[in-house]
């Protein structure tokens, strides 16, 4: 009887087993052949069949797949791809800093043979993984400091698209100050600063204006910050700042610290706007998407998606991917509820200035731009 | 005050020790502002903005020259300097205001460099001070309870933690912030009770179970939140949050009343809490019992005093005052958990208990400098004073090292505090 019971337990835990990895129809059978980065995958034919035991995953950084930021979007678009490809894919979440080089190794010990690194914070690990596992692709978001063979990083001219905010922002202000401030400084936090602060800049020259931009210098790259991508007292105390220096426009940058900057604009009972990062918050934020101006997007779903799939297909090559505003990598989102409140001139204004950014004439460099 | 050890250990410091350490630290500094106030003076104008948009009675905007400034306050530094060096001559103390009133001219001169340019409002510096201090007061209250009845208390971060998490969630179920100031008071209790069972009836070393404890709350509201709280943001992570509310009359006095009474409930029952255990500390019997214990247990036992129970409870006591200052990030700032909010601030809650002398009042003030320091690394970062993000950072930082280490030296807590009382 006994027996029998533990042989109805094991039957019972196999056909669960099996139920969990039976999603995907053409499991395969052989172990991952991951192919080194220096076979001539690229002369396949574009668009053939996906590559045999391709299996693509993710790591995010300590922000989570769910922060309604980067880390979902890119994981947004690994599944896209997947979806595509008719493959399986893996991710592992990091909580804390420390989990970085360990997510990464666990990954390709269960056989992954492309790892999107989500992250600037993710380089180091990225890069010693990268060199002790040549066999394995890794693409490399918001980060371009790897020049390995079979590292590709995927980063943004964000500063194009904060350029367009800056002089939306400009245009807007009544108080004629407009701020931000960042989670911490790094290259891909500044550099929405730095096209915030050229664009503002550019509407004070184009129209002869002195709006102020507090929170942020260029030429001392030196401002505001939380010290963390939490959305907490600290950041709520520094968007509080920022309101009473004047501030009608406010553009957090740093993942959920823009929640907290709600919050502070709820109290503060003044009539202030916020332009989002990343997504368009007026569409994802829980809550205040009627304070949303505009947002700075940085497609990074499509641009995993792309990276992926061609991978995928066996054209995987280490050649940077830059979202522009030429590739539609990057742009601003529309102004939905603030549509009938700005200068009505401003849209073309503002595609003017796209056309002029794309085709060179007018110049947007940060210290931070991709070069 | 009553006299107690520690003022009579005071005077007879007083009476022999000549010491140097204040003169030096005035050099230091008068120095400092010399270099940068007087020779690397800014030129242009700053504006002090005294009350906020809204004030009913306005005070003028004040522009001040910084070089004028940087140079007068030189001068008075170099006097104050002096005047301390002949007291340490005289192997005698320097009074405390003097001191006081040097930090505030140096701070102002300060302001006056580093706003130059720009419009300065103090009284939001102040106000985001007073808010920022906070949790710490209570952190530190909670810590000297804990403290002076005999048991270190190194969980104040955890204490904090568990409280903003409880708070939030009772809030958010229940629609009233009073519930979740309440469940506040109750979670810090909960981890209390955890310190006061390993340290009082297992007599494990205090500060180990301290940062274990810390560690612990940390994973687990970490866990929770990613695990409950995250899908579940509309019920469980939505806290009804405490309104401002203006004490009528009062908060219409300049700058001083925006910035103390102007506030939301949290700050109020601080202002009660602080008053109600110095009160309680050295003019009831519940103190005098919580303070014997905590210097000389066995003196206590010996009048009849239950040593462990008194230590328990008072423990218990303490975790409740920190798990309410821990409803302030929830109930509050923002009106939602997240993962490790409190992000240190309980060691610095520690750091203002040491700083203030195991003393509720002095503890307070600490704190509310440590808020000062943090409220002008925003605002110094907002007008774009020039000066390095990372170096702002750490600014908060550095001003509690130095007045840590600086300004108290060493200093003498309750005799019995991490001993575990043994009967016998």
């Amino acid at each position: 009887m006994k027996k029998r019971l533990s042989m109805v337990a094991v039957a019972a835990a196999t056909t669960l087993l099996l139920a969990a990895c039976g999603q995907a129809p053409d499991e395969t059978t052989a172990g991952p052949t991951p192919d080194s980065p220096d076979t001539n995958t690229s002369t396949e034919d574009p668009g053939s069949a996906t590559v045999d035991g391709f299996l693509p995953c993710i790591v995010s950084d300590a922000g989570g797949f769910d922060d309604k930021s980067f880390n979902q979007s890119s994981f947004e678009g690994l599944q896209q791809a997947a979806e595509t490809l008719g493959v399986e894919y893996k991710q592992a979440q990091s909580d804390t800093e420390d989990q970085y080089a360990g997510n990464i190794s666990s990954l390709i010990d269960q056989g992954c043979t492309l790892i999107n690194t989500v992250g600037f914070a993710l380089a180091d690990a990225t890069r010693a993984a990268a060199e002790a596992n040549e066999d394995v692709y890794f693409v490399m978001l918001d980060d371009s400091s790897i020049d390995l063979p079979n590292v590709k990083p995927i980063i943004y001219d964000t500063a194009q698209a904060a350029f367009l905010a800056g002089y939306a922002a400009a245009s807007y202000t009544e108080t004629g100050v407009v701020g931000t401030f960042g989670g911490m400084q790094f290259p891909t936090v500044t550099i929405f600063m730095d096209g915030f602060a050229d664009g503002v800049a550019y509407y004070n020259e184009q129209k002869n204006t002195e709006v102020k931009v507090v929170g942020w210098d260029v030429d001392s790259q030196t401002g505001s910050f939380t010290g963390g991508f939490e959305a907490n007292d600290t950041a709520k105390q520094l968007a509080n700042t920022l309101i009473t220096q004047n501030a009608d426009v406010l553009l957090p940058v740093g993942g959920p610290i823009f929640i907290s900057a709600i919050e502070a604009i709820n109290d503060s009972g003044k009539d202030i706007a916020m332009i989002g990062v990343d997504a368009d918050l007026y569409e994802t934020a829980d809550s205040g998407k009627e304070l949303f101006l505009t947002s700075i997007l940085k497609q990074m779903k499509a641009g995993v998606n792309d990276v992926v799939t061609q991978a995928g297909q066996g054209n995987f090559d280490a050649s940077p991917y830059v979202g522009t505003l030429e590739n539609d990598g990057v742009g601003i989102a529309p102004f939905h509820d603030f549509e009938s409140k700005v200068d009505p001139e401003l849209q073309s204004e503002l595609d003017a200035i796209k056309a002029g950014i794309i085709d060179g004439s007018i110049e947007v460099v940060s210290p931070s731009s991709p070069k | 005050m009553t006299i107690d050890a520690i003022a009579v250990s005071e005077s007879l410091e007083k009476a022999t020790v000549r010491s140097w350490k204040t003169p030096i630290s005035f050099a230091i500094f008068t120095f400092l502002a010399f270099i940068v106030f007087v020779l690397f003076a800014r030129e242009d104008q700053t504006t002090f903005q005294l009350s906020p948009d809204n004030a009913a009675i306005k005070i003028p905007l004040i522009s001040i020259s910084p070089v004028l400034i940087g140079i007068i306050v030189t001068v008075l530094l170099s006097a104050a300097t002096v005047y301390a060096a002949l007291r340490a001559q005289a192997a005698r103390k320097t009074p405390l205001w003097i001191t006081a009133v040097f930090a505030f001219l140096f701070t102002l001169s300060f302001l006056a460099w580093a706003g130059s340019g720009s419009s300065l409002n103090i009284t939001q510096l102040l106000v985001s001070s007073v808010a920022l201090s906070t949790p710490l007061i209570f952190g530190s209250l909670g810590g000297i309870l804990s403290e002076r009845a005999g048991v270190v208390n190194v969980a104040i971060e955890g204490q904090l933690l568990a409280g903003a998490f409880l708070a939030a969630i009772v809030s958010s179920v229940t629609g009233s912030p009073w519930a979740g100031l309440f469940a506040a008071g109750v979670g810090g209790m909960l981890v209390s009770f955890i310190l006061a069972t390993f340290s009082i009836k297992y007599w494990v070393e205090q500060v180990i179970v301290g940062v274990v404890i810390n560690v612990l709350v940390l994973g687990l509201t970490s866990f929770l939140y990613t695990a409950v709280l995250v899908k579940n943001t509309d019920t469980l992570n939505t806290a009804a949050r405490f309104g401002r509310w203006k004490v009528p009359g009062l908060s219409e006095i300049p700058v001083i009343g925006p910035v103390l009474f102007n506030q939301t409930v949290i700050v109020y029952v601080m202002y009660l809490a602080v008053f109600g255990v110095w009160f309680g500390l050295f003019h009831t019997k519940w103190g005098l019992r919580l303070r014997a214990v905590g210097e000389h247990p066995q003196a206590a036992d010996t009048v009849g005093i239950d040593v462990n129970r008194t230590r328990f409870w008072n423990v218990a006591l303490a975790g409740a005052v920190a798990g309410a200052g821990g409803a302030y990030f929830t109930l509050d700032s923002v009106s939602h958990f997240g993962k490790d909010m409190t992000a240190g601030l309980g060691f610095i809650a520690l750091a203002a208990v040491i700083f203030g002398r195991w003393n509720p009042i002095r503890s307070t003030l600490a704190a509310l400098l440590f808020g000062f320091a943090m409220s002008l690394q925003f605002v110094l970062g907002a007008i774009s004073s020039g000066v390095p993000s990372e170096f702002l950072l750490m600014l908060p930082y550095v001003v509690t090292i130095f007045a840590v280490a600086g300004f108290v030296g060493h200093v003498r807590g309750p005799a019995a505090s991490g001993k575990p009382y043994v009967k016998g």
